[in-house]
C-alpha cells in the first residue's frame, strides 16, 4: 500500500469519441479494445449494434437531448448518458474505462455538459477528452458545407470541441490535402493536438488517459494554444487566444467573465486558461463549455515566476479585439498601462 | 438525544450481485442486483423462496400487493415472476425498463424505453401508452389503479386503460427522474434533474416549483397519509407539508444525517416515522414530521450499517426495516414498538 501527499483522482475516466460516418470510429473502438492494454473497457455506442467483443460491456444508448433550467439557454445535457452511466457505476464489477462513441452528428457540448451538470456523475466519472476522428480526404467538404441559417456545421463542432484530432486515412490523401486539413483543424481550434493516422493505428497513450479535462493540466499540453494561426476569412469557428503579463482584479474578472459567458456563452464552444490574481499565491485555472465553467486555484507560482495570464476561447464570430480589450481591462494595474 | 438501544438484527444474508433495489410485500422481501440477479425472500427469516435472473442487469423490482408476482425491470428489458410454481417470464425487449408499478395484485405497468406497457400477470400485455418525449423514468397509478402517470422528459402524463394517448399532461420544461402521487390523490410530485421538485395539485393543474436544491431529486416519497413528502437533492433530507393547502409558501423540515442521500422508506402507518440511508453506509430512523417547519432535525436512531452503501430500504410491515447494502448484504432490523423507534 503507498500513500502519496496528493490526493489522486479516482474516478473512471471517460473518453468521448466523436466523428463523420467513415471516418474511422469503429476501427478506432475496435483498435482500443483488442490491444492488449489490460483494462477493462466498457463502451456506450450511439450507433446501433458496431461493435462486438466478448472482453467489452457494449451498450446501446439513443441520444436524448434535455434542457436545464438553470438560466442557462444553451445548456443541455445527454439524458441517455446519465442513465446509462449511472446504472454502469452501480455494477460491482469496476471499469478502468469508459468509451463513448457518438453518432457523427451529434453535438459533443451536451456529452461535455453532462460531467459538469450531473453531480452523481461528477463525483465518480471525469471527463478525459473528446476525440474527434476525421477522414482527411473528406473533412474538408464537411468542414467546407453551408449549413441554413440556424443549423450547426457538426463537423466543425466537433473539431471544435476536441483535445485530439486523429487526423485518419492519411494514406487516402497527398501531402497538399494533408497540410490543407491541418491549417484547417488549427484555424479552428489552434491549440488542439493533431495525430495523423492510418487505419485508426495510433498510439492509445494519445488518446486514453490524457486528462485534457483536467484542471491541473489546463493547457500543460497545449504548448502551441497561441501561436497565430494562418487567418481564413471564411472561418466563423476560431481560436483566441490571450497572453498577458500582470495580476488581474478579481472584483474586475468575474463580472466580466461572467457576462461574456451569459452574452456570449451560446457562440463560446471551450474556454480555458491559467490565471493571475492579484493577492493569490496559487495560479487560477478554469475550464468551460459554453456557458458553465469549472474552475479551481491550482498550483503556487513560483519564486520569480512571471505572473502572467493564458486563456483560450474557441468559438463562432468570436471578436478577437474585443475579448483583449475586455480581458486586458480587467488586469489590477489597468488604466496605468493602457 | 439518540436512544442506546441497538436494533436487532432479525436476519442477514448475502446476494452475489450489487443490490440496487428492494420490495417488501406481504411476507415476501424481493432484491434486485446491478447485475440483473433477483431474489425473493422470506421476510420474517431471509430464507431464499425464488430467484430469476435478467438479463443485461437490472434497476428496479417491485412485488404485487398480494405478493402473489413481481416484476423486475432492468437496461435490456424485464421479467415477472408467479410465487405459485416460480415460473418467470422473461422479456428482452432491447428497451430501457427503468421502473414498474402495480395497479392491483393483476396488473402492473412497465416502463419500456418511450412507453408505458400494463400487462397481465402472465405478461401478456393489456395496452400500451404512445411514446414519451424520452424514455420513461418512473410510473405512478392514481386513482385506485384507473390512471397511469408516466414521467419522461418535458412533462408527466396520465393515461386512461385502452387509451395511448394522454387524458391529462402535467408539462414542466425537464428531465422528471421521480415520480410521487400522494395517498389522498390531491398531489402530483416530480422529481428533476434541474434540481427542483415539481408539484401539480390534481385537482386543476395548478402548479408550483421547488427549487435551489444543490443536486438533482432523484428519491420522492409519500407517507401512507399523504400529508408528508419526502426528498433528496441534498445532504439533508427535506420533508415538506401537504396537508392543508400544501406546501407552497412553506419551508421544510431538514434532516441532517448522511452526506449523500441513497434511500427513503416511511414506515407504514401515519407516524410519520421515516428510515434514510447514505452513500457512507449509515441507515437513520426519524420522526421525520416533528418539531416545525425549517427546523433541523436530527436522526432518532443510527442503526449500524456494514461500512458500505446503503442501496435500498425497505419496510416488511411495521415492525422489519430492510436494508440492502452496495456490497451485497441484506439485513433486517426489528423495530419492536409500534409508537417509537
Amino acid at each position: 500500500m503507498t500513500t502519496t501527499a496528493e490526493s489522486r483522482d479516482t474516478r473512471v475516466p471517460v473518453t468521448v469519441l466523436t466523428g463523420f460516418l467513415g471516418s474511422g470510429k469503429t476501427t478506432l473502438l475496435n483498435r482500443i479494445l483488442t490491444e492488449h492494454h489490460g483494462m477493462r473497457i466498457a463502451v456506450i455506442e450511439n450507433e446501433f449494434g458496431e461493435v462486438g467483443i466478448d472482453d467489452a460491456l457494449v451498450l446501446d444508448a439513443e441520444e436524448e437531448i434535455f434542457e436545464m433550467n438553470n438560466g442557462c439557454i444553451c445548456c443541455t445535457v445527454r439524458g441517455d448518458l446519465i442513465r446509462i452511466l449511472g446504472a454502469l457505476m452501480r455494477r460491482r464489477e469496476k471499469f478502468d474505462h469508459i468509451l463513448i462513441e457518438t453518432t457523427g452528428l451529434a453535438d459533443p457540448a451536451p456529452v461535455a455538459q453532462t460531467f459538469f451538470m450531473d453531480d452523481e456523475i461528477a463525483a465518480q466519472l471525469r471527463l478525459d477528452a473528446i476525440v474527434t476522428l476525421v477522414d482527411t480526404a473528406h473533412v474538408l467538404q464537411h468542414l467546407d458545407e453551408v449549413k441554413p441559417e440556424g443549423v450547426e456545421n457538426e463537423a466543425v463542432e466537433q473539431i471544435a470541441f476536441a483535445d485530439r484530432v486523429v487526423l485518419n486515412k492519411t494514406d487516402l490523401a497527398d501531402e497538399e490535402t494533408i497540410g490543407h486539413v491541418i491549417r484547417r483543424v488549427r484555424a479552428i481550434n489552434s491549440g488542439v493536438r493533431v495525430i495523423p493516422a492510418q487505419h485508426a493505428r495510433i498510439d492509445l497513450q494519445q488518446v486514453l488517459d490524457v486528462g485534457a479535462f483536467d484542471l491541473e493540466r489546463v493547457l500543460a499540453d497545449d504548448p502551441s494554444f497561441l501561436t497565430d494561426t494562418e487567418h481564413q476569412h471564411d472561418a466563423t469557428v476560431t481560436s483566441v487566444g490571450i497572453d498577458l503579463p500582470g495580476e488581474l482584479d478579481e472584483d474586475k474578472l468575474n463580472p466580466w467573465l461572467g457576462t461574456l459567458l451569459r452574452t456570449k456563452g451560446v457562440d463560446i464552444f471551450r474556454s480555458k486558461g491559467i490565471l493571475a490574481i492579484a493577492g493569490a499565491p496559487k495560479q487560477y485555472v478554469f475550464q468551460g463549455v459554453h456557458m458553465l465553467l469549472d474552475g479551481e486555484f491550482g498550483r503556487d507560482w513560483r519564486d520569480g515566476e512571471e505572473r502572467r495570464n493564458r486563456l483560450v476561447f474557441i468559438g463562432r464570430n468570436l471578436d478577437r479585439k474585443e475579448l483583449e480589450r475586455g480581458f486586458a481591462a480587467c488586469l489590477a494595474t489597468a488604466g496605468a498601462v493602457a | 438525544m439518540s436512544t442506546a438501544v441497538e436494533a436487532p438484527t432479525v436476519w442477514d444474508i448475502a446476494v452475489d450481485d450489487a443490490p440496487v433495489s428492494l420490495s417488501a410485500r406481504g411476507d415476501l422481501v424481493a432484491v434486485a442486483g446491478a447485475e440483473g440477479t433477483v431474489r425473493v425472500l422470506d421476510a420474517a427469516m431471509g430464507a431464499e423462496t425464488g430467484s430469476l435472473e435478467l438479463p443485461g442487469g437490472s434497476l428496479s423490482v417491485q412485488l404485487a400487493p398480494d405478493a402473489g408476482h413481481l416484476a423486475a425491470t432492468g437496461p435490456m428489458g424485464y421479467a415477472l415472476w408467479r410465487r405459485t410454481d416460480g415460473r418467470t417470464t422473461v422479456r428482452e425487449s432491447g428497451a430501457w425498463s427503468a421502473a414498474a408499478a402495480w395497479a392491483d395484485p393483476e396488473r402492473v405497468a412497465i416502463a419500456s424505453g418511450r412507453r408505458a406497457l400494463v400487462l397481465d400477470t402472465d405478461g401478456e400485455e393489456l395496452w400500451r401508452t404512445d411514446p414519451a418525449a424520452s424514455t420513461v423514468t418512473d410510473l405512478a397509478w392514481m386513482r385506485q389503479g384507473r390512471r397511469l402517470a408516466v414521467a419522461a422528459y418535458g412533462a408527466v402524463h396520465g393515461h386512461e386503460r385502452h387509451t395511448p394517448k394522454p387524458v391529462v399532461t402535467y408539462p414542466y420544461v425537464g428531465s422528471h427522474l421521480a415520480l410521487a402521487v400522494a395517498p389522498t390523490g390531491r398531489w402530483i410530485c416530480s422529481g428533476n434533474q434541474d434540481a427542483s421538485i415539481h408539484i401539480w395539485r390534481i385537482r386543476d393543474a395548478g402548479d408550483l416549483t421547488m427549487s435551489g436544491y444543490p443536486e438533482k431529486i432523484s428519491r420522492l416519497a409519500f407517507d401512507d397519509s399523504g400529508f408528508w413528502l419526502a426528498a433528496d437533492g441534498a445532504p439533508d433530507i427535506t420533508v415538506w407539508d401537504f396537508s392543508g393547502k400544501g406546501p407552497e409558501g412553506t419551508a421544510p423540515r431538514s434532516l441532517r444525517c448522511h452526506e449523500t442521500i441513497t434511500a427513503l422508506a416511511w414506515r407504514p402507518g401515519a407516524g410519520g416515522q421515516l428510515a434514510s440511508g447514505g452513500d457512507d453506509g449509515t441507515v437513520a430512523l426519524w420522526y421525520a414530521t416533528a418539531g416545525r417547519a425549517q427546523q433541523r432535525l436530527r436522526p432518532a436512531r443510527e442503526l449500524t450499517g456494514d461500512g458500505t452503501a446503503v442501496a435500498a430500504l425497505a419496510w416488511a410491515g411495521p415492525h422489519l426495516l430492510i436494508a440492502a447494502y452496495r456490497n451485497g448484504r441484506v439485513r433486517a432490523y426489528g423495530v419492536p414498538s409500534r409508537a417509537a423507534l
